[in-house]
Protein backbone atom coordinates (compact mmCIF):
# COMPACT_ATOMS: atom_id res chain seq x y z
CA UNK A 1 0.00 0.00 0.00
CA UNK A 2 2.78 2.56 0.91
CA UNK A 3 4.60 1.60 -2.60
CA UNK A 4 1.42 2.10 -4.42
CA UNK A 5 0.82 5.42 -2.92
CA UNK A 6 4.64 7.00 -3.39
CA UNK A 7 4.23 5.82 -6.75
CA UNK A 8 1.09 7.32 -7.47
CA UNK A 9 2.81 10.46 -5.86
CA UNK A 10 5.86 10.17 -7.84
CA UNK A 11 3.58 10.62 -10.71
CA UNK A 12 1.87 13.13 -9.71
CA UNK A 13 5.24 15.19 -9.46
CA UNK A 14 4.69 15.69 -6.12
CA UNK A 15 7.61 14.48 -3.65
CA UNK A 16 5.86 12.55 -0.40
CA UNK A 17 6.75 14.11 2.79
CA UNK A 18 7.81 10.95 4.39
CA UNK A 19 9.02 11.43 8.27
CA UNK A 20 12.64 10.87 8.97
CA UNK A 21 12.92 7.10 8.59
CA UNK A 22 15.79 5.01 8.04
CA UNK A 23 16.61 4.84 4.27
CA UNK A 24 17.05 1.72 3.50
CA UNK A 25 12.96 1.27 3.59
CA UNK A 26 12.59 3.80 0.82
CA UNK A 27 11.23 2.15 -2.26
CA UNK A 28 13.22 2.44 -5.22
CA UNK A 29 12.12 4.30 -8.66
CA UNK A 30 9.95 1.69 -10.74
CA UNK A 31 10.07 0.95 -14.31
CA UNK A 32 8.49 3.23 -16.36
CA UNK A 33 7.05 2.00 -19.70
CA UNK A 34 5.97 4.21 -21.14
CA UNK A 35 8.75 7.15 -20.78
CA UNK A 36 11.64 8.07 -23.38
CA UNK A 37 13.38 10.32 -20.67
CA UNK A 38 16.28 8.30 -19.16
CA UNK A 39 15.53 6.77 -15.67
CA UNK A 40 17.19 8.72 -12.90
CA UNK A 41 19.27 6.70 -10.53
CA UNK A 42 18.14 5.42 -7.43
CA UNK A 43 17.73 7.90 -4.46
CA UNK A 44 20.42 5.48 -2.31
CA UNK A 45 22.65 4.73 -4.80
CA UNK A 46 26.45 5.86 -4.82
CA UNK A 47 26.12 7.50 -8.61
CA UNK A 48 22.59 9.62 -7.37
CA UNK A 49 24.48 10.19 -3.93
CA UNK A 50 27.52 11.84 -6.06
CA UNK A 51 25.72 13.38 -8.63
CA UNK A 52 23.81 15.66 -5.99
CA UNK A 53 26.67 16.06 -3.62
CA UNK A 54 25.12 14.59 -0.73
CA UNK A 55 27.69 12.41 0.21
CA UNK A 56 30.17 14.68 0.80
CA UNK A 57 30.69 16.86 3.93
CA UNK A 58 30.57 20.35 3.16
CA UNK A 59 33.38 22.13 5.14
CA UNK A 60 34.82 18.57 6.02
CA UNK A 61 38.34 17.53 5.40
CA UNK A 62 38.25 14.14 5.21
CA UNK A 63 36.08 12.66 2.06
CA UNK A 64 34.05 10.07 4.14
CA UNK A 65 30.64 9.56 2.44
CA UNK A 66 27.88 10.98 4.78
CA UNK A 67 26.06 8.85 7.23
CA UNK A 68 22.30 7.92 5.98
CA UNK A 69 20.66 10.16 8.77
CA UNK A 70 22.44 13.01 7.55
CA UNK A 71 21.39 12.11 3.84
CA UNK A 72 17.87 11.67 5.59
CA UNK A 73 17.81 15.19 7.08
CA UNK A 74 19.06 16.79 3.58
CA UNK A 75 16.44 15.46 1.56
CA UNK A 76 13.75 15.94 4.36
CA UNK A 77 14.63 19.63 4.07
CA UNK A 78 14.97 19.66 0.53
CA UNK A 79 11.55 18.80 -0.10
CA UNK A 80 10.62 21.83 1.66
CA UNK A 81 12.63 24.12 -0.29
CA UNK A 82 11.33 27.38 -2.09
CA UNK A 83 12.28 25.45 -5.18
CA UNK A 84 9.86 22.25 -4.27
CA UNK A 85 6.51 23.57 -3.47
CA UNK A 86 3.93 22.19 -5.60
CA UNK A 87 2.07 24.24 -7.98
CA UNK A 88 -0.69 26.01 -6.89
CA UNK A 89 -4.15 24.45 -7.11
CA UNK A 90 -6.34 24.58 -10.28
CA UNK A 91 -9.96 26.04 -10.27
CA UNK A 92 -12.58 26.21 -12.90
CA UNK A 93 -15.66 28.92 -11.94
CA UNK A 94 -17.95 26.52 -10.27
CA UNK A 95 -15.19 25.06 -8.22
CA UNK A 96 -13.57 28.41 -7.66
CA UNK A 97 -17.11 29.64 -6.53
CA UNK A 98 -18.09 26.80 -4.39
CA UNK A 99 -14.75 27.21 -2.26
CA UNK A 100 -15.40 31.38 -2.34
CA UNK A 101 -18.72 30.54 -0.65
CA UNK A 102 -17.66 28.01 1.80
CA UNK A 103 -14.51 30.23 2.60
CA UNK A 104 -16.92 33.34 3.43
CA UNK A 105 -19.33 30.69 5.51
CA UNK A 106 -16.73 30.15 7.68
CA UNK A 107 -15.02 33.90 8.08
CA UNK A 108 -18.86 34.30 9.17
CA UNK A 109 -19.11 31.61 11.70
CA UNK A 110 -15.83 32.59 12.96
CA UNK A 111 -17.10 35.98 13.50
CA UNK A 112 -20.38 35.32 15.22
CA UNK A 113 -18.49 33.30 17.56
CA UNK A 114 -15.58 35.85 18.39
CA UNK A 115 -18.70 38.22 19.07
CA UNK A 116 -20.65 36.32 20.54
CA UNK A 117 -17.75 35.47 22.90
CA UNK A 118 -16.60 39.03 23.69
CA UNK A 119 -20.12 39.96 24.18
CA UNK A 120 -20.04 37.33 26.94
CA UNK A 121 -16.72 39.33 28.47
CA UNK A 122 -18.47 42.72 28.20
CA UNK A 123 -21.63 41.96 29.98
CA UNK A 124 -19.48 39.91 32.84
CA UNK A 125 -17.63 43.41 33.33
CA UNK A 126 -20.29 45.16 33.23
CA UNK A 127 -22.23 43.42 35.58
CA UNK A 128 -18.56 43.44 38.27
CA UNK A 129 -19.23 47.23 37.70
CA UNK A 130 -22.62 47.44 38.67
CA UNK A 131 -21.81 45.21 41.88
CA UNK A 132 -18.82 47.40 42.80
CA UNK A 133 -20.64 50.29 42.54
CA UNK A 134 -23.65 49.11 44.04
CA UNK A 135 -21.15 47.72 46.96
CA UNK A 136 -18.88 51.39 47.52
CA UNK A 137 -22.36 52.94 47.98
CA UNK A 138 -23.60 50.62 50.66
CA UNK A 139 -22.74 51.15 54.29
CA UNK A 140 -21.85 47.50 55.00
CA UNK A 141 -23.11 44.64 57.69
CA UNK A 142 -23.19 45.70 61.01
CA UNK A 143 -21.66 49.31 62.28
CA UNK A 144 -19.29 49.42 59.39
CA UNK A 145 -18.99 52.54 57.39
CA UNK A 146 -19.79 53.43 53.99
CA UNK A 147 -17.96 51.11 51.12
CA UNK A 148 -16.10 48.94 53.54
CA UNK A 149 -17.15 45.60 51.90
CA UNK A 150 -16.39 47.40 48.31
CA UNK A 151 -12.62 47.68 50.15
CA UNK A 152 -12.71 44.07 51.03
CA UNK A 153 -13.65 42.70 47.57
CA UNK A 154 -11.12 44.56 45.81
CA UNK A 155 -8.58 43.47 47.58
CA UNK A 156 -5.59 42.55 45.07
CA UNK A 157 -2.86 40.59 47.57
CA UNK A 158 -1.28 37.82 45.79
CA UNK A 159 -3.13 37.77 42.73
CA UNK A 160 0.26 38.52 40.68
CA UNK A 161 2.26 36.49 42.78
CA UNK A 162 3.51 33.13 42.47
CA UNK A 163 1.17 31.57 44.10
CA UNK A 164 -1.66 33.26 42.70
CA UNK A 165 -3.23 30.39 40.31
CA UNK A 166 -3.62 27.34 41.95
CA UNK A 167 -2.35 24.62 40.36
CA UNK A 168 -5.26 22.10 40.49
CA UNK A 169 -7.31 25.05 38.39
CA UNK A 170 -4.55 24.91 35.12
CA UNK A 171 -5.75 21.27 33.70
CA UNK A 172 -6.65 21.68 30.32
CA UNK A 173 -9.77 20.78 29.40
CA UNK A 174 -10.52 17.56 27.59
CA UNK A 175 -13.31 15.69 25.62
CA UNK A 176 -12.62 12.82 28.26
CA UNK A 177 -11.75 14.75 31.92
CA UNK A 178 -10.65 12.18 34.48
CA UNK A 179 -12.80 10.86 36.95
CA UNK A 180 -10.42 12.40 39.69
CA UNK A 181 -9.77 15.52 38.79
CA UNK A 182 -6.59 16.00 40.93
CA UNK A 183 -4.30 13.32 42.45
CA UNK A 184 -3.51 15.04 45.69
CA UNK A 185 -1.67 11.82 47.35
CA UNK A 186 0.85 11.59 44.58
CA UNK A 187 4.18 11.04 45.59
CA UNK A 188 7.25 10.83 43.21
CA UNK B 1 -18.30 22.95 -31.37
CA UNK B 2 -15.44 20.89 -31.35
CA UNK B 3 -14.80 22.10 -34.99
CA UNK B 4 -14.25 25.36 -33.21
CA UNK B 5 -11.83 24.03 -30.83
CA UNK B 6 -8.67 25.07 -33.11
CA UNK B 7 -9.62 28.70 -33.29
CA UNK B 8 -8.25 31.28 -31.23
CA UNK B 9 -10.45 32.43 -28.01
CA UNK B 10 -12.05 35.98 -29.97
CA UNK B 11 -13.08 33.68 -33.33
CA UNK B 12 -14.62 31.57 -31.23
CA UNK B 13 -16.74 34.49 -29.47
CA UNK B 14 -18.84 35.13 -32.77
CA UNK B 15 -22.17 34.58 -33.44
CA UNK B 16 -21.07 31.62 -36.14
CA UNK B 17 -23.97 29.57 -37.89
CA UNK B 18 -26.35 27.43 -36.45
CA UNK B 19 -24.87 24.70 -38.10
CA UNK B 20 -21.77 24.82 -37.05
CA UNK B 21 -23.00 24.55 -33.57
CA UNK B 22 -24.63 21.79 -32.55
CA UNK B 23 -26.79 23.31 -30.14
CA UNK B 24 -27.87 20.11 -27.68
CA UNK B 25 -27.42 17.41 -28.54
CA UNK B 26 -29.78 14.24 -27.99
CA UNK B 27 -27.37 11.79 -26.54
CA UNK B 28 -27.43 13.74 -22.97
CA UNK B 29 -31.30 12.90 -22.88
CA UNK B 30 -30.74 9.61 -23.98
CA UNK B 31 -28.23 8.80 -20.67
CA UNK B 32 -31.35 9.43 -18.69
CA UNK B 33 -33.70 7.33 -19.92
CA UNK B 34 -33.47 4.28 -17.92
CA UNK B 35 -35.96 6.09 -14.63
CA UNK B 36 -34.65 5.55 -11.22
CA UNK B 37 -37.46 4.35 -8.85
CA UNK B 38 -39.14 6.84 -5.97
CA UNK B 39 -37.36 5.31 -3.07
CA UNK B 40 -34.32 6.36 -4.61
CA UNK B 41 -35.18 10.14 -5.68
CA UNK B 42 -36.77 9.66 -1.68
CA UNK B 43 -33.52 11.84 -0.40
CA UNK B 44 -33.22 13.83 -3.76
CA UNK B 45 -36.96 15.13 -3.03
CA UNK B 46 -36.19 15.79 0.87
CA UNK B 47 -33.21 18.12 -0.11
CA UNK B 48 -33.12 21.55 0.71
CA UNK B 49 -31.30 22.43 -2.94
CA UNK B 50 -34.67 21.95 -4.24
CA UNK B 51 -35.70 24.04 -7.01
CA UNK B 52 -39.65 25.51 -7.56
CA UNK B 53 -40.92 23.00 -10.70
CA UNK B 54 -41.51 25.31 -13.84
CA UNK B 55 -44.43 25.97 -15.53
CA UNK B 56 -45.07 25.10 -19.47
CA UNK B 57 -44.27 28.99 -20.28
CA UNK B 58 -41.15 29.08 -18.11
CA UNK B 59 -39.72 25.69 -19.87
CA UNK B 60 -40.85 27.19 -23.27
CA UNK B 61 -38.33 30.55 -22.50
CA UNK B 62 -35.66 28.59 -21.16
CA UNK B 63 -33.46 28.31 -23.95
CA UNK B 64 -30.01 28.72 -23.21
CA UNK B 65 -28.86 28.37 -26.81
CA UNK B 66 -30.52 30.80 -27.93
CA UNK B 67 -29.39 33.07 -25.38
CA UNK B 68 -25.50 32.15 -26.10
CA UNK B 69 -26.19 32.64 -29.67
CA UNK B 70 -27.29 36.37 -29.32
CA UNK B 71 -24.85 36.84 -27.27
CA UNK B 72 -22.40 39.29 -28.90
CA UNK B 73 -19.41 38.46 -26.77
CA UNK B 74 -18.60 35.34 -25.45
CA UNK B 75 -17.76 34.57 -21.89
CA UNK B 76 -14.99 34.39 -20.34
CA UNK B 77 -13.60 30.28 -20.73
CA UNK B 78 -15.01 28.20 -17.91
CA UNK B 79 -11.87 26.60 -17.90
CA UNK B 80 -8.67 27.14 -15.75
CA UNK B 81 -7.16 30.50 -16.95
CA UNK B 82 -5.84 32.11 -14.42
CA UNK B 83 -2.05 31.11 -12.93
CA UNK B 84 -0.92 33.07 -9.47
CA UNK B 85 2.21 34.62 -10.19
CA UNK B 86 5.51 32.72 -8.59
CA UNK B 87 7.35 35.73 -7.55
CA UNK B 88 6.58 38.55 -4.96
CA UNK B 89 7.44 41.43 -7.44
CA UNK B 90 6.57 43.91 -4.78
CA UNK B 91 2.72 46.00 -4.19
CA UNK B 92 3.47 48.13 -7.15
CA UNK B 93 3.52 45.85 -9.67
CA UNK B 94 0.04 44.98 -11.71
CA UNK B 95 0.68 41.25 -11.19
CA UNK B 96 -0.50 40.44 -7.23
CA UNK B 97 -0.87 37.67 -5.65
CA UNK B 98 -3.84 36.45 -4.58
CA UNK B 99 -5.03 36.61 -0.82
CA UNK B 100 -3.46 33.84 1.30
CA UNK B 101 -7.22 32.83 1.99
CA UNK B 102 -7.71 31.77 -1.70
CA UNK B 103 -7.48 28.24 -2.62
CA UNK B 104 -5.77 28.99 -5.94
CA UNK B 105 -2.98 31.03 -4.05
CA UNK B 106 0.62 29.53 -3.69
CA UNK B 107 0.76 30.53 0.08
CA UNK B 108 -2.66 28.36 0.35
CA UNK B 109 -3.19 26.53 3.82
CA UNK B 110 -6.26 24.86 4.12
CA UNK B 111 -7.61 24.42 8.01
CA UNK B 112 -7.67 24.57 10.96
CA UNK B 113 -9.08 21.00 11.43
CA UNK B 114 -8.98 21.53 15.12
CA UNK B 115 -9.50 23.82 18.36
CA UNK B 116 -6.19 23.60 20.32
CA UNK B 117 -7.14 22.24 23.69
CA UNK B 118 -5.50 24.98 25.26
CA UNK B 119 -6.97 27.68 23.76
CA UNK B 120 -10.39 25.93 24.39
CA UNK B 121 -9.47 26.10 28.00
CA UNK B 122 -8.27 29.86 27.32
CA UNK B 123 -11.42 30.63 25.75
CA UNK B 124 -14.01 29.43 27.71
CA UNK B 125 -12.60 29.44 31.15
CA UNK B 126 -9.18 31.72 31.74
CA UNK B 127 -10.24 34.85 29.74
CA UNK B 128 -12.94 35.75 31.61
CA UNK B 129 -11.32 34.61 35.18
CA UNK B 130 -7.95 36.92 33.85
CA UNK B 131 -10.63 40.06 33.65
CA UNK B 132 -12.37 39.03 36.97
CA UNK B 133 -9.14 38.54 38.96
CA UNK B 134 -7.64 42.04 38.32
CA UNK B 135 -10.16 43.99 38.20
CA UNK B 136 -9.88 47.14 39.21
CA UNK B 137 -13.20 49.20 39.85
CA UNK B 138 -12.93 52.87 38.94
CA UNK B 139 -16.15 55.28 40.36
CA UNK B 140 -18.01 56.93 37.35
CA UNK B 141 -16.60 60.44 37.35
CA UNK B 142 -12.90 60.00 38.54
CA UNK B 143 -10.34 62.01 36.50
CA UNK B 144 -8.14 60.40 34.41
CA UNK B 145 -4.56 60.15 36.21
CA UNK B 146 -1.99 61.97 34.78
CA UNK B 147 0.37 59.90 32.77
CA UNK B 148 3.80 59.66 33.36
CA UNK B 149 6.13 61.02 30.60
CA UNK B 150 8.08 58.18 29.40
CA UNK B 151 10.14 61.04 26.68
CA UNK B 152 12.46 63.20 28.41
CA UNK B 153 11.91 66.61 27.52
CA UNK B 154 14.25 69.33 26.29
CA UNK B 155 15.06 71.89 28.95
CA UNK B 156 14.31 75.03 27.06
CA UNK B 157 17.90 76.49 26.93
CA UNK B 158 18.54 76.94 23.41
CA UNK B 159 16.24 78.23 21.14
CA UNK B 160 16.75 75.24 18.68
CA UNK B 161 15.10 73.01 21.43
CA UNK B 162 11.63 74.24 19.92
CA UNK B 163 10.25 71.54 18.26
CA UNK B 164 12.90 69.11 18.38
CA UNK B 165 11.38 65.25 19.20
CA UNK B 166 11.35 64.28 22.54
CA UNK B 167 14.21 62.24 23.71
CA UNK B 168 14.52 58.67 24.40
CA UNK B 169 14.30 57.49 27.87
CA UNK B 170 18.01 57.34 29.59
CA UNK B 171 19.66 54.27 29.54
CA UNK B 172 18.07 52.58 26.93
CA UNK B 173 16.66 53.11 23.13
CA UNK B 174 14.11 50.67 24.13
CA UNK B 175 10.85 52.58 24.99
CA UNK B 176 8.89 50.00 27.65
CA UNK B 177 5.16 49.69 27.02
CA UNK B 178 3.17 51.05 29.69
CA UNK B 179 0.68 48.48 31.70
CA UNK B 180 -2.80 49.25 31.11
CA UNK B 181 -5.58 47.76 33.50
CA UNK B 182 -7.36 44.54 32.07
CA UNK B 183 -11.07 45.40 30.60
CA UNK B 184 -12.86 42.87 28.44
CA UNK B 185 -11.18 44.38 25.28
CA UNK B 186 -7.52 43.41 25.96
CA UNK B 187 -7.60 40.46 28.11
CA UNK B 188 -3.92 39.14 27.43
CA UNK B 189 -3.63 36.19 24.94
CA UNK B 190 -0.86 34.43 23.40
CA UNK B 191 -0.06 35.42 19.36
CA UNK B 192 3.29 33.91 18.72
CA UNK B 193 6.10 31.75 20.01
CA UNK B 194 9.20 32.20 18.62
CA UNK B 195 12.12 29.66 18.93
CA UNK B 196 15.77 30.53 18.17
CA UNK B 197 18.82 28.25 18.20
CA UNK B 198 21.99 29.17 18.98
CA UNK B 199 24.91 26.72 16.83
CA UNK B 200 28.47 27.51 17.12
CA UNK B 201 29.47 24.79 16.41
CA UNK B 202 28.33 25.10 12.78
CA UNK B 203 31.37 27.21 11.98
CA UNK B 204 33.24 24.02 12.29
CA UNK B 205 30.93 21.50 10.93
CA UNK B 206 27.95 22.36 8.86
CA UNK B 207 26.60 19.30 10.03
CA UNK B 208 25.33 21.08 13.39
CA UNK B 209 23.40 23.46 11.59
CA UNK B 210 21.55 20.25 9.66
CA UNK B 211 20.59 18.81 13.03
CA UNK B 212 19.68 22.32 14.34
CA UNK B 213 17.32 22.63 11.13
CA UNK B 214 16.01 19.52 11.69
CA UNK B 215 14.91 19.47 15.23
CA UNK B 216 13.36 22.94 14.68
CA UNK B 217 11.22 21.80 11.78
CA UNK B 218 10.41 18.77 13.81
CA UNK B 219 9.17 20.73 16.86
CA UNK B 220 7.08 23.50 15.18
CA UNK B 221 6.30 22.15 11.84
CA UNK B 222 7.89 25.28 10.10
CA UNK B 223 10.48 25.68 7.99
CA UNK B 224 13.62 27.53 10.08
CA UNK B 225 15.51 30.20 8.53
CA UNK B 226 19.19 30.30 9.43
CA UNK B 227 20.76 33.17 11.82
CA UNK B 228 24.20 34.89 11.15
CA UNK B 229 26.75 35.71 13.69
CA UNK B 230 26.27 39.41 14.43
CA UNK B 231 30.06 40.04 15.76
CA UNK B 232 33.53 39.55 15.53
CA UNK B 233 34.88 37.85 18.88
CA UNK B 234 37.82 36.55 18.25
CA UNK B 235 37.99 34.25 21.56
CA UNK B 236 35.00 33.03 20.59
CA UNK B 237 36.31 31.86 17.34
CA UNK B 238 33.13 33.89 15.16
CA UNK B 239 33.05 35.95 12.91
CA UNK B 240 30.27 38.61 11.36
CA UNK B 241 28.46 36.69 9.14
CA UNK B 242 28.64 33.59 9.33
CA UNK B 243 25.94 31.05 10.11
CA UNK B 244 25.64 29.78 13.38
CA UNK B 245 21.91 29.35 14.75
CA UNK B 246 18.42 28.87 13.47
CA UNK B 247 15.08 30.57 14.27
CA UNK B 248 11.31 29.96 13.52
CA UNK B 249 7.97 31.62 14.91
CA UNK B 250 5.08 29.76 14.88
CA UNK B 251 1.27 31.61 15.37
CA UNK B 252 -2.53 31.04 16.49
CA UNK B 253 -3.04 27.50 16.73
CA UNK B 254 0.62 25.96 16.09
CA UNK B 255 1.74 28.33 19.07
CA UNK B 256 -0.69 26.93 21.46
CA UNK B 257 0.08 23.20 20.56
CA UNK B 258 3.47 24.19 21.23
CA UNK B 259 2.81 25.51 24.35
CA UNK B 260 0.20 22.67 25.30
CA UNK B 261 3.42 20.20 24.68
CA UNK B 262 5.94 21.76 26.81
CA UNK B 263 3.27 22.11 29.46
CA UNK B 264 2.12 18.81 29.94
CA UNK B 265 4.67 16.47 28.59
CA UNK B 266 8.50 18.43 28.52
CA UNK B 267 8.20 20.40 31.58
CA UNK B 268 7.09 17.85 34.26
CA UNK B 269 9.90 15.34 32.53
CA UNK B 270 12.87 17.75 33.46
CA UNK B 271 14.85 16.50 36.45
CA UNK B 272 15.22 18.10 39.58
CA UNK B 273 13.61 21.39 37.23
CA UNK B 274 11.89 24.26 39.91
CA UNK B 275 9.94 25.89 37.19
CA UNK B 276 10.70 29.03 34.93
CA UNK B 277 12.32 32.13 36.51
CA UNK B 278 10.17 34.14 37.66
CA UNK B 279 12.40 37.08 36.78
CA UNK B 280 11.99 36.59 32.95
CA UNK B 281 10.17 39.05 30.49
CA UNK B 282 11.19 42.14 28.91
CA UNK B 283 8.97 44.11 30.64
CA UNK B 284 6.23 44.66 27.69
CA UNK B 285 4.52 41.54 28.73
CA UNK B 286 6.84 38.71 26.14
CA UNK B 287 8.27 35.98 28.74
CA UNK B 288 11.47 33.60 27.84
CA UNK B 289 12.62 30.20 28.69
CA UNK B 290 15.66 28.06 27.58
CA UNK B 291 15.54 24.28 27.07
CA UNK B 292 19.21 22.64 27.20
CA UNK B 293 19.76 19.02 24.79
CA UNK B 294 18.68 16.90 27.04
CA UNK B 295 15.22 19.06 27.62
CA UNK B 296 15.09 18.78 23.45
CA UNK B 297 15.22 14.97 23.63
CA UNK B 298 11.84 15.19 26.08
CA UNK B 299 9.83 16.43 23.10
CA UNK B 300 7.57 13.68 21.46
CA UNK B 301 8.64 14.69 17.69
CA UNK B 302 12.40 13.75 19.17
CA UNK B 303 11.28 11.19 20.73
CA UNK B 304 10.20 9.12 18.24
CA UNK B 305 13.12 9.74 16.02
CA UNK B 306 15.75 9.57 18.60
CA UNK B 307 17.98 7.69 17.11
CA UNK B 308 18.26 10.60 13.61
CA UNK B 309 19.87 12.97 16.15
CA UNK B 310 23.30 12.03 16.37
CA UNK B 311 24.44 12.04 20.52
CA UNK B 312 26.19 15.72 21.11
CA UNK B 313 24.72 17.24 18.13
CA UNK B 314 21.50 18.22 19.22
CA UNK B 315 21.37 22.13 20.32
CA UNK B 316 19.37 23.71 22.84
CA UNK B 317 17.28 26.38 22.31
CA UNK B 318 15.34 29.73 23.78
CA UNK B 319 11.61 29.97 23.58
CA UNK B 320 10.10 33.52 23.42
CA UNK B 321 6.64 33.57 24.42
CA UNK B 322 4.88 36.84 22.68
CA UNK B 323 1.95 37.58 24.92
CA UNK B 324 -0.56 40.67 24.13
CA UNK B 325 -0.30 41.40 27.81
CA UNK B 326 1.30 45.10 28.59
CA UNK B 327 3.29 43.86 31.72
CA UNK B 328 5.42 41.09 32.67
CA UNK B 329 3.17 40.35 35.76
CA UNK B 330 -0.04 40.42 33.12
CA UNK B 331 1.83 37.74 30.88
CA UNK B 332 2.98 35.94 33.95
CA UNK B 333 -0.62 36.03 34.89
CA UNK B 334 -1.58 34.39 32.24
CA UNK B 335 1.18 31.69 31.84
CA UNK B 336 0.38 30.54 34.99
CA UNK B 337 -2.68 29.97 34.48
CA UNK B 338 -2.14 28.22 31.43
CA UNK B 339 -0.07 25.98 33.84
CA UNK B 340 3.27 26.98 33.39
CA UNK B 341 5.37 26.80 36.89
CA UNK B 342 7.20 29.64 37.71
CA UNK B 343 10.18 30.14 40.89
CA UNK B 344 12.32 32.47 42.37
CA UNK B 345 12.24 35.97 42.99
CA UNK B 346 9.77 38.10 41.16
CA UNK B 347 10.77 40.78 39.66
CA UNK B 348 8.57 43.25 37.54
Amino acid sequence: MSSTLTTALRGLRLTPFLPIRPSVTLPSIPSRPLSTTSVPLNKMSPQYLAAKGLNKKSKAKNNAPRQPNFINMLRHLAVLSPRRIPAPLRMARNRYLRHWTIHRAWLMYRRKEREAREKVWMRQYQSMNHACEELRLTSGPGSRDEGSLFRTALEKWGVYGLKGVPIEYTRAQTETPARVAWNHDWKR
Amino acid sequence: MASLRGLSRPVRGLPLSQISRQPYCCSIRCASSSQPSAAELKDLEDSGLRAPPLNEDEKKDFRPWKRQVDRKFGLPSGRYSYHPPKFDRGPLHPVQSPPSSDPTARDYVPGPFNLPRLRQTYLSTVASDIMTLTYLHTPPGTPDKEASQRLREWDGSSPYHKNRPLRAPRGSPVLPLRERDINFTNIPEIKEISIASYVPAALQDMDHLLVARTMLLAITGTTPEITKTKADVAQWRIRSGEKAGVKTTIYGNAAYEFLDRCINIVFPRIKDWKGIKASTGDSSGNLAWGFTPENMRLFPEIEVNASVYPPKMLPGCRVFVKTSATSDRQARLLLQAMGVPFHGQVRD
